[in-house]
């Protein structure tokens, strides 16, 4: 899966914002109405309308509540400390901060420090993935459990876990028996878009 | 046509739309989130899934509709480009699950139809269109194939059915939530040669092989990643 299409999910997010415009009727959309709005009374919109409307500079988003220095600060503690994944503030933390700091970075109180915050967290939970991949692999289980991890730490290692598996098995049947089908031949690899998307996702402030 | 025969228009319009809302939000709204799934699953799963084309239809029917109104407001309403947008991005999903199942019917074309032939027509994977096209699809690839293999020296003239017959591979990992407790689903450990039984607890996330959890995704019990 593309990444871009992760973002995509990511967008339905709700998201509170304060329009500076008013709009008093509610506007029925298909995924569930929005509105009415008002100057200066906070509302609840999905993240993609929000963005929208940020850009054309018709509201300030605000803040979400988990995505606060100290908090993020006790999070990051947490996850260093714990042997497995923590369950994070939210399913799509990575794609939403990215968002929300491309268009409204002047809305979020401390942006650079929660950017790094964002950015080692990912870090520390995709190297002890890739860690846990590994064992896992070279243990030669059959099954794992994946609580947790969010759709886009998941789709890092769809390139590589799930075709190395079915390389094993496909290996495994073939020296059981001679009369074995080919089972690598439906992998489309998407290593070089995921990996693209990762160091264009949130380059660490120090460089 | 004077300003207020417009405004007066679009809060008609608004009205019309109110009435539907009752009877219609909800079920546009379920909808949409049907189709989401069923594009995440089409998406990941190694083999073709049943299809949804009347969710589909619905859906598209619902767009022309919201279309037609979009059109009867001021361009300049902000409404308008909020609209749009949703369409936008409700059109990408449709778009992008139909293009999938394209891929996988020309992927496994003969094999897919060989499949549907032991299937009641209320109980079809494909839709009627996409039956349509994959039939299309193998006829044009047997011509093909006679035309080169003509070409061909003697010995090389002829292709074995089961060398044309590619399979999904349904043994192949997939990452997947589980939308309610599951037990005893059986995992096949080629290596050792013995099953081992796994119980997939609500919203818990795994990684298994697609064959011994292809049923639940059926059923709605667990969500592909």
């Amino acid at each position: 899966m593309d990444p871009s299409e992760i973002e995509f999910l990511a967008e339905k997010t709700s998201i509170e914002m304060i329009p500076n415009f008013n709009h008093t009727s509610v506007i029925h959309l298909i995924s569930g109405d929005v509105g009415p709005f008002r100057a200066g009374l906070p509302i609840v919109v999905p993240l993609w309308l929000a963005l929208n409307l940020k850009q054309r500079n018709k509201c300030r988003i605000l803040t979400p509540e988990w995505m606060d220095v100290d908090k993020l600060e006790e999070k990051k503690e947490e996850e260093k400390n714990s042997k497995f994944f923590t369950k994070m503030p939210h399913e799509h933390y990575l794609e939403v901060t990215r968002l929300l700091l491309n268009v409204a970075s002047d809305d979020i109180n401390r942006a650079d420090e929660i950017k790094t915050l964002i950015k080692d967290l990912w870090d520390m939970r995709i190297s002890k993935l890739r860690s846990s991949v590994d064992t896992f692999v070279n243990s030669g289980g059959i099954h794992a459990t994946l609580d947790h991890l969010t759709q886009l730490e998941i789709n890092s290692i769809r390139p590589l876990l799930p075709d190395a598996l079915n390389m094993l098995q496909a290996l495994q049947q073939g020296s059981d028996s001679e009369e074995e089908e080919d089972t690598s031949q439906n992998t489309t690899r998407q290593a070089n878009a995921t990996d693209s998307f990762l160091s264009a996702s949130l380059p660490s402030s120090g460089e | 046509m004077s300003n207020a025969d417009l405004s007066e228009l679009e809060r008609e319009l608004l009205e019309t739309e109110h009435l539907d809302e009752n009877e219609e939000q909800l079920t546009a709204q379920n909808v949409l989130d049907v189709l989401e799934k069923a594009w995440l699953n089409e998406k990941f799963s190694p083999e073709i899934l049943p299809h949804k084309s009347e969710y589909v239809e619905c859906m598209l029917e619902q767009i022309k509709f919201m279309e037609s109104n979009i059109n009867l407001l001021q361009s300049t309403d902000i409404q308008v480009e909020i609209y749009r947008f949703e369409l936008e991005r409700i059109r990408f999903i449709i778009t992008s699950y139909l293009r999938c199942r394209l891929k996988k019917i020309e992927q496994f074309a003969s094999y897919i139809l060989d499949q549907e032939k032991d299937r009641n027509v209320d109980e079809r994977y494909l839709s009627e269109s996409e039956l349509k096209f994959a039939m299309e699809f193998v006829q044009h690839l047997d011509t093909h194939f006679n035309s080169v293999l003509k070409e061909m020296p003697w010995n090389l003239q002829t292709i074995e059915p089961a060398n044309k017959n590619i399979k999904p591979n349904m043994n192949s990992y997939v990452f997947l939530r589980s939308n309610k407790t599951v037990s005893n689903v059986i995992v096949k450990d080629v290596f050792e040669n013995r099953d081992e039984d796994v119980e997939l607890l609500e919203n818990s996330q795994h990684l298994l092989p697609y064959s011994c959890i292809a049923n639940y995704v059926k059923e709605k019990s667990v969500q592909l990643l």
